[in-house]
């Protein structure tokens, strides 16, 4: 059997090493079961992969879940600022009852998590350090995610909706004040030449996006039981891998913003709450009025200590 | 391009049925440039908030794009009315009249089955979005059905269109591939 | 079944789907449905609407319909003929002289359309008549004004460039000044071309036609500011901080709409239709085949074509000018068939990691690979501008229009010569304004 997945990163990146990951060890546990990855957006548009997904005609993929928020509004709750701290916080969201409560939202969907995983980021100004609601005021931003860009119009920032690989040309020429967005995209997109202060994922992180491999569940169903086993010990093997390397991807990208001699800045834990504080009057607020179970929902994440 | 002549333009004879579909193609031509002409507006207004007044722009740029398609799907038929759909006659060209009719009917035949194709599967993926109310993952949250609904309205106008030229054909009343 | 060997029968089958004469872009879906059908099964048919939905879901595609905006409503006003006769007052002495204006021409509209067919059609429209009817030979006329309408696409703002960058993630701003230098070089060596097969006709002195005065030559030149205008208006748009590039589109197309309708007096609702109505069908057109062309890429993708030949490609030799070669004959091969747009929305993002692990700059390699695209846009099957020229001017064959292009096929194999010898033609001046690239 051949399953087919597809991602939109590139064959360097951490999410297309765990997939990698878990083809190299179902290949390797020899049960007639193989995985055909097709990276960089090669067959399906980022935000395109889940609505395949869920009616089986792809079987696995790696996304960010909060792509498929207009379809399953709960989904929000994977971009959320602020509900997680730092990745050991993700760690645990990731074994509690809200993420239960969220895989029956995807089983609603036919759809089944194979490995968890958060990635974290930071923010990048042109003019000035951004890790405090005051200091974006007033600011042309990009943020990547619905929540955030409610979050941050709630600080008075002016939000500029564009497609990432627009980002840095309109740092450049000054259409852009401040961007939001992933460490790795932080760095793939060289944002660095551009800004003078870099605020990256450190003690405590604001933007953290939940981004796991998921797979169709019917066509896991459809498989034999060796099949299945071989599947789920190498997602376990990976998903270790992935918290680690979550972790490292951090301070790698501190390092390259530094090493092109952009200061680097901190958000404390007063900077944390008062984000917070700002998240539950926003984005929160709106995540409750737009979701049935949101208030719930929201309540079962918040109570991961 | 905006020099290809006019004068190209699918006859329709006397005949009611192409006439109204010809209406009807012409129609959704006046609705594709006018979301065209949506489309510039929006992106200037936007341009002027975020620049002049250093406001928000949330919406426009999602605006902008289902504009933009919408403006496509819909005005497919229209340009098909006008022979703008660019194609390689070079063998057509050089075929006897008896074999460029055939080539003509089998290519247009052909032409309609996929679009039937596109239509069929358009109005199942316009109607999933519709039963489980999709919405886009932005601020905005577009309702997904809507900017959908060009899909199976735009193909499926393209599709009468193509049948009109069809019958034209068959009728005498075009020639094939438009060629004297 | 092998992909490779796959990969030929889709070819073999593309082609003799678009020489039947179905329309470019149903032809791409007929292919794709067939192939997807057969060799992927009908749940792959069944994304057929959403995934042509999802290729026309981006921002920067909204520039197709405001560069051809631009174009039409410049082309439906005295300017061009402004320009044109302005460079012919000029340049009149010049056996050749005509020629050489409608390709300057070319390059002055080029910098407001960002598509080739768009200054094929504006040019040529007044372009061609003209050389005819002063003698010229057919095959010159009609191939001097399709190969200077490829410009389109090379000299900013281009289209083809934009789609570039979004396919591969690297700064357009960057993209549109690394084609400035090598599409002069080109003009320079269209217009040497010219001159030369001119003076080997014979006909120099019939082809140099009534002389002006400097008065005359001195009077025509207020009435090409309003191009010059555009052109900075446009400039200053993209790189004094008011737009991104492809929101500069919707300002150029307001400005000439603008400057057309105040300056060239074009108020009459009956004129802007016209303008609209041949905007609006060259850009579902255009926009059609872009769709139509990201459903033929998914099913290549999807059966691993796209990728078996990129492997392919990448095992072929360790020599990087070989990869090159290898690459441009893959590129050139892509061009005969499908659209620019189409060509880098499915080969840039295969191509590019083997360009870049080769040691070649992604910004030079935009620039070449726009070259083999402009020669595509002059090559048959689906040589794009050819057809335009055809449009304009029905009477001229389609094989008196292709051999006449011949010769400027060969200017632009020259150049990306010139360009894999001289790097520096495309990245000297994204480097100089912008900054090295890291
Ligand atoms: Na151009
Ligand atoms: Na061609």
């Amino acid at each position: 059997t051949e399953l087919r997945l597809s991602h939109q990163w590139s064959t360097s990146d951490i999410r297309h090493q765990v997939a990698q990951m878990v083809a190299d060890d179902v290949a390797a546990a020899d049960v007639d079961l193989s995985i055909r990855i097709f990276g960089s957006k090669s067959l399906f548009k980022p935000r395109e992969q889940y609505r395949p997904l869920s009616r089986g005609q792809l079987d696995m993929t790696v996304l960010p879940l909060s792509y498929a928020g207009g379809q399953q509004p709960a989904y929000n709750l994977t971009l959320m600022p602020g509900l997680v701290r730092n990745h050991d916080h993700a760690a645990r969201l990731v074994d509690s009852p809200f993420m239960d409560a969220l895989e029956e939202k995807m089983a609603e969907d036919d759809v089944m998590v194979l490995v968890h995983g958060y990635l974290a980021g930071g923010f990048a100004g042109k003019d000035g350090c951004i890790t405090n609601p005051d200091d974006i005021a007033g600011l042309q931003t990009r943020a990547a995610g619905k929540s955030f860009e409610q979050m941050l119009a709630g600080a008075n920032a002016s939000i500029a909706s564009m497609a990432s690989s627009e980002i840095y040309n309109a740092m450049q020429t000054g259409v852009l004040d401040a961007a939001n967005t992933s460490s790795s995209s932080f760095v793939s997109y060289r944002i660095y030449e551009q800004v003078s202060c870099y605020t990256p994922a450190s003690d405590v992180a604001l933007w953290f996006m939940y981004q796991p491999l998921l797979m169709n569940k019917t066509t896991f169903e459809g498989l034999t039981e060796e099949q299945q086993t071989a599947l789920l010990e190498a997602s376990a093997n990976a998903q270790a891998f992935y918290l680690e390397e979550a972790k490292a991807q951090d301070a790698a990208s501190a390092d390259v913003f530094r090493e092109a001699g952009v200061e680097i800045a901190e958000m404390t834990a007063e900077d944390f709450e008062a984000w917070r504080a700002l998240a539950e009057e926003t984005s929160y607020k709106a995540f409750v009025e737009e979701v049935p179970d949101g208030q719930a929902l929201l309540d079962l994440a918040l109570a991961v200590e | 391009m905006a020099a290809h002549s006019s004068a190209a333009v699918a006859h329709t004879g006397n005949n009611p049925f192409l006439r109204a579909v010809a209406a009807i193609s012409t129609l959704a031509g006046w609705c594709s440039a006018g979301m065209i002409v949506l489309a510039v507006v929006v992106t200037c207004q936007m341009i002027t908030i975020r620049f002049v007044f250093n406001g928000s722009t949330v919406w426009q740029t999602e605006a902008v794009i289902y504009l933009v398609i919408a403006a496509t799907l819909i005005g497919l038929p229209y340009v098909q009315r006008l022979r703008g759909h660019v194609n390689v006659d070079l063998i057509p060209i050089s075929l006897a009249p008896r074999a460029r009719m055939v080539m003509a009917v089998f290519t247009l035949s052909m032409s309609i089955a996929i679009i039937g194709v596109m239509v069929w599967h358009g109005y199942e993926y316009w109607h999933l979005a519709y039963e489980r109310n999709w919405k886009s993952d932005t601020i905005w949250g577009v309702r997904l059905w809507i900017p959908y609904l060009s899909i199976p309205v735009g193909f499926g106008l393209l599709m009468l269109q193509l049948i009109a030229d069809l019958i034209a054909v068959l009728t005498g009343v075009d020639k094939p591939f438009g060629l004297e | 079944m092998d992909p490779l060997l796959l990969g030929g029968l889709v070819a073999i089958m593309t082609i003799l789907v678009l020489f039947s004469g179905v329309s470019v872009a149903i032809g791409l879906l007929i292919v794709s449905a067939g192939f997807l059908l057969v060799f992927d099964g009908a749940r792959s048919l069944e994304l057929m609407p959403e995934i042509l939905f999802g290729k026309l879901d981006n921002f920067a595609l909204l520039s197709i319909p405001m560069f051809i905006i631009m174009g039409a409503s410049i082309a439906s006003t005295r300017a061009g003929a402004d320009l044109y006769e302005a460079l012919e007052r000029w340049l009149t002495r010049i056996p050749g002289g005509l020629v050489i204006s409608n390709l300057g021409a070319c390059a002055l509209f080029a910098a407001m359309s960002g598509s080739s067919p768009a200054t094929c059609a504006a040019i040529g429209k007044m372009g061609i008549p003209e050389m005819r009817k002063r003698g010229y030979p057919e095959g010159v006329a009609a191939g001097s004004i399709a190969a200077g309408g490829t410009l389109g696409i090379l000299i900013p703002p281009s289209v083809t460039m934009i789609v570039y960058g979004i396919a591969t993630e690297t700064s357009i701003g960057r993209l549109f000044l690394a084609g400035v230098i090598p599409g002069l070089l080109l003009v320079a060596l269209f217009m040497a071309w010219s001159l030369y097969s001119t003076w080997k006709s014979g006909d120099a002195t019939r082809l140099s036609s009534g002389s002006y005065t400097w008065k005359e030559r001195f009077e025509i030149l207020p009435r090409v500011l309003p191009f010059l205008g555009i052109i900075l208006g446009v400039l200053y748009a993209m790189y004094g901080g008011i737009a991104t590039p492809s929101e500069t589109a919707a300002v150029g197309a307001l400005l000439c709409l603008v400057i057309a309708m105040i300056i060239y007096k074009m108020w009459h609702p009956r004129d802007i239709w016209v303008v609209l109505r041949d905007s609006t069908k060259e850009s579902v057109m255009i926009l059609f085949i872009i769709a139509a062309a990201g459903v033929f890429s998914y099913m290549l993708s999807s059966l691993f074509i796209t990728q078996s030949i990129a492997e392919w490609i990448g095992t072929l030799d360790v020599n990087r000018w070989v990869l090159m070669l290898a690459v441009n004959i893959f590129l050139l091969i892509a061009g005969f068939f499908l659209p620019p747009v189409a060509v880098i929305l499915m080969a840039a993002p295969i191509l590019l990691p083997i360009i870049s692990t080769a040691g070649f700059d992604p910004i030079w390699f935009a620039v070449v690979l726009t070259i083999n695209m402009e020669i595509g846009l002059i090559s048959p099957p689906v040589g794009l501008n050819l057809y335009v020229i055809n449009g304009i001017a029905p009477d001229i064959s389609l094989k008196t229009i292709l051999m006449g292009s011949l010769p400027f096929v060969a200017c632009m194999v020259i150049a990306i010569v010139l360009l894999c010898l001289f790097p520096q033609l495309a990245t000297w001046l994204p480097d100089f304004v912008m900054g090295t690239a890291v």
